[in-house]
Formats: C-alpha cells, sequence, structure tokens
C-alpha cells in the first residue's frame, strides 16, 4: 500500500498493525486527518522497508505481532540510525509502556488511540518538517 | 415510511446499548470517523469485528480443549480479542476478556473455562444488538441506499 502524499508537508506514515479491525480504524483515522499510510502486518515487515530505504516520518508500533514484536522492530530499527523518525507504541497492554520506551520508541500511547492524540502527534511531524526545510 | 421515527428509534437503541454498558465511548469514535467518501464505514468495521473476533473465538475453545494446558496461549488470543473489543467500544465483551486474562494469570482453569462461556455469550447478544441496530440504520437512511455487508 503506497503512501500519498497531500502537499510539501503532509507525513508519511508506516502502520504496524496484526490486528485487521485496529488497523482498518487508525488508517481511517489518519486519512481523515489527510494522511495516507504504509502499512506493515508485523514487525519484520516493518524492518524490511527501513532495509529497502524507505523513510517515513512516523511510525506506530502494535506491541504484541507474530514473527518480530513491535518492540523488537523499535530496536532494530533504531539500531539502522532511524533516529528522525518519530515511533509511537500503541497497545491496550499495560506492559506496552515500558517495553516501547526501553526499546527507543518516542512515545506509548494506549488503544484505543483518540483521534484528537493522533491529530497531535502529526501536527508536531508536520511542524518539525516545516522547520527542517 | 416515516424515516424520522426510524432514526429516533436507532438513536434510542443506541442509547440503550451504551446505558447497559455494551458500549462505550469508542464506539462513537468509529461512528465519527465516518463521512461521505465512507458513508458506511462503522458497519463496516463491527462487521469486520464479528468475522475477526469469531475467529478468535473458535481459536481459543480449540486451545481450551487441548492439553496441557497452555495459559500463555490462552492468554495471547484473548489479548488480541480484548484489543479488538477495545477498538470499537465492546466495553462488556471486554471486560469479559480482562476476566479470562486475570484467570489466565493466576492458572485458574475452571475460571477460564467460565469466564470463556460468559465472553461468548456476550459476543453473541452484542452481535445480535447491533445487527438490529445496523438494520434500523439502513432502513433510515435514503431510500435505496443501504447495502448488507455479511455479519
Amino acid at each position: 500500500m503506497a503512501s500519498k502524499n497531500q502537499g510539501p508537508a503532509a507525513p508519511r506514515a508506516l502502520v504496524v498493525e496484526d490486528i485487521k479491525v485496529d488497523l482498518v480504524v487508525l488508517l481511517r483515522m489518519l486519512r481523515k486527518l489527510n494522511c495516507e499510510a504504509t502499512v506493515a502486518h508485523n514487525g519484520k515487515e516493518a524492518v524490511d522497508l527501513f532495509l529497502e530505504g524507505k523513510t517515513f516520518d512516523i511510525v506506530f508500533f502494535d506491541k504484541d505481532m507474530p514473527v518480530m514484536t513491535g518492540p523488537e522492530a523499535v530496536t532494530k530499527i533504531r539500531g539502522m540510525g532511524a533516529s528522525g523518525v518519530k515511533m509511537v507504541g500503541v497497545s491496550a497492554d499495560f506492559g506496552g509502556l515500558e517495553a516501547f520506551m526501553q526499546a527507543g520508541a518516542d512515545v506509548f500511547v494506549p488503544k484505543p488511540m483518540k483521534l484528537e492524540t493522533l491529530d497531535a502527534m502529526l501536527q508536531e511531524v508536520i511542524g518539525k518538517k516545516n522547520m527542517s526545510g | 415510511m416515516d424515516y424520522s421515527n426510524l432514526r429516533r428509534q436507532a438513536a434510542s437503541m443506541k442509547k440503550s446499548l451504551f446505558d447497559q454498558g455494551y458500549l462505550d465511548e469508542q464506539f462513537c469514535q468509529v461512528e465519527d470517523l465516518q463521512d461521505e467518501a465512507s458513508p458506511n464505514f462503522a458497519e463496516e468495521v463491527i462487521t469486520l469485528f464479528f468475522k475477526d473476533s469469531a475467529r478468535l473465538i473458535s481459536n481459543i475453545e480449540q486451545a481450551l480443549e487441548k492439553y496441557p494446558k497452555d495459559f500463555n496461549k490462552w492468554d495471547a488470543y484473548m489479548q488480541q480479542l480484548k484489543g479488538s473489543c477495545s477498538s470499537i467500544g465492546a466495553s462488556r465483551m471486554k471486560s469479559e476478556c480482562m476476566s479470562f486474562r486475570e484467570f489466565c494469570g493466576q492458572g485458574n482453569v475452571e475460571g477460564c473455562m467460565k469466564s470463556f462461556q460468559k465472553v461468548k455469550r456476550e459476543h453473541g447478544v452484542l452481535r445480535q444488538k447491533l445487527e438490529a441496530y445496523f438494520q434500523l440504520l439502513r432502513q433510515a437512511g435514503p431510500a435505496g441506499a443501504a447495502t448488507r455487508p455479511g455479519m
């Protein structure tokens, strides 16, 4: 699923989620905020995208996924030198906060994510993109 | 047909679902994601939820019958189901999922079995109620605009 830019400041999002319902809702929220997204169904698919040279401004990781978990993927992607991308851990599991922050995520958001929370994060990313030119 | 009356009935039905604790605010968030481009988004997501949740429940049922008892596997399945329940605002189902997970944490087989039956019961009841709600909404919509995804 390819990303679609809505303009020069539109953030490029990656959603890493294996549960269809959760994926569909988050993608719809992103679309409502004029942000199309690329999808990975587990942590390994996300890592492979970065290995292919794909770049994103913000990545949303579910915690527990087959093949590779969200925290594992965050650790690997940070290890590849991806320091500029905002990494968001998303989970209904209370243990998700510690797991994601220890792995190197920038922020943890409990599921289900509110539209206002998502909007605020995207606005922050847009602001940084505009400042960096 | 009195469409405004049907809409009032749908609104009353939805309020009842909230008052009885079947749904929480997240359901409204899902409905709020609808617009002209995606007018049936909520029903599509709910349909997807019931397809996925039926599969998960079947997986859990099979896992519960196996030996040795694998509380980690049971917990992992139920965590997925709980997550999906959260995403659509299925509050009572989510509570039962959490109870099941607590019993898993205690290694309480009997508790897990009883709790799982409650999860199944809540799943069936919610499915019936939401099916009726969306059927009413389709009837209340513009004539000829309704399509019915399989639930």
